[in-house]
């Protein structure tokens, strides 16, 4: 329960930050999330010209104080999907959305069933062993023996 | 049923495994690595690639298939970002003003912010038209990075060479407007 509520207030705290970071985005922020068209890296990793001149674009837009969203169009605008480090929301991209969550589903609903499947194969506990009364009563005997 | 079960979950597996080595090989089949330079390095004389893409001026754009059988050409791939791009761009501007009647200059700016690209050829005095390439689709037809990359194209539409050298420029200018 306690579990729950954590992840309940989680999420909505998550939610007003992540529309501060579309609001005002920081250039961090997107230098981590945009390509440097040359050399197959992140902003963030590059000191390249290219990479330099995209940099000045995103403050630029920052400054101006355009959304995450607008900044992200225009580089695509200008550069194509390749440019943002997340694959696109559409098309041949949303396969890499999905695929990792179908693999999930699926590999849950594997082990789910190998579990289940396991627990009914399992042998039913052993009965409790009956004695023959003669047997009991002399082991009963050797008992009393050694205790007294 | 439990086999049954089991045997499907093999044959499933089996068959991602096989998509996966179709993928590879397809991919590996279609590698466009092989760009129009790759293909002078091995003495071959391909046909140009065709782009059609708009033009850095807002004019429209041009579609270099419409100009085969037309002009030769002279194909100047670069960037505002690119430092090198400046000395080349400056020579084919000079031998425009001796060829331009008989060649077509044509600029491909490619992965670049072109904004930038336009102020750069203002500030560099660079009058040949050129197309925007931001992804740099049409630049991996012809050979990749790096830039300048600067493609000699006869009237037939054939790549006749590309410029590697300084005395390149000349020679090659002189063969195509001959062509």
């Amino acid at each position: 329960m306690n579990r729950l509520a954590a992840v309940l207030v989680a999420a909505l705290l998550a939610v007003p930050a992540a529309q501060a970071s579309e609001q005002h985005p920081t250039q961090a922020e997107l230098e981590g999330e945009v390509m440097c068209p040359v050399c197959g890296t992140t902003l963030d990793q590059s000191s390249s010209p290219a990479a330099q001149q995209i940099k000045r674009v995103i403050a630029k837009g920052i400054a101006s104080g355009q959304t995450k969203s607008q900044i992200e169009d225009r580089l695509v605008a200008e550069y194509g999907d390749a440019i943002l480090a997340a694959p696109p929301r559409h098309g041949f991209g949303l396969l890499a959305w999905w695929l990792p969550i179908a693999g999930i589903v699926v590999a849950a609903v594997v082990v789910g069933a190998g579990a289940w499947r396991w627990s009914r194969a399992r042998e039913p506990a052993p009965r409790s062993v009956q004695l023959d009364p003669a047997l009991e009563r002399r082991l009963d005997d050797e008992l009393r023996r050694f205790e007294g | 049923m439990a086999r049954s079960v089991r045997l499907s979950a093999q044959a499933l597996a089996l068959a991602v495994v096989v998509g996966l080595l179709a993928l590879l090989v397809w991919r590996v089949v279609h590698d466009d690595n092989k760009g129009v330079s790759q293909a002078l390095d091995a003495g071959q004389h391909p046909t140009a690639p065709a782009f059609d893409l708009k033009r850095l001026d807002g004019r429209g754009s041009i579609d270099l298939a419409s100009l085969r059988g037309k002009k030769p050409l002279v194909l100047d791939f670069w960037a505002s970002w690119c430092v090198p791009c400046i000395h080349e761009s400056k020579r084919l501007e000079a031998a425009l003003q001796q060829y331009g009647n008989r060649i077509a200059f044509i600029g491909v700016d490619t992965k670049d912010y072109s904004a930038d690209a336009r102020h750069w050829q203002r500030e560099h005095g660079i009058t040949y038209p050129s197309v925007h390439d931001g992804n740099g689709k049409v630049l991996a037809k012809w050979g990749g990075l790096p830039i300048p990359r600067i493609f000699f194209v006869a009237r037939s539409g054939k790549v006749v060479g590309e410029l590697v050298v300084e005395e390149d420029l000349p020679r090659y200018l002189r063969q195509i407007a001959a062509s």
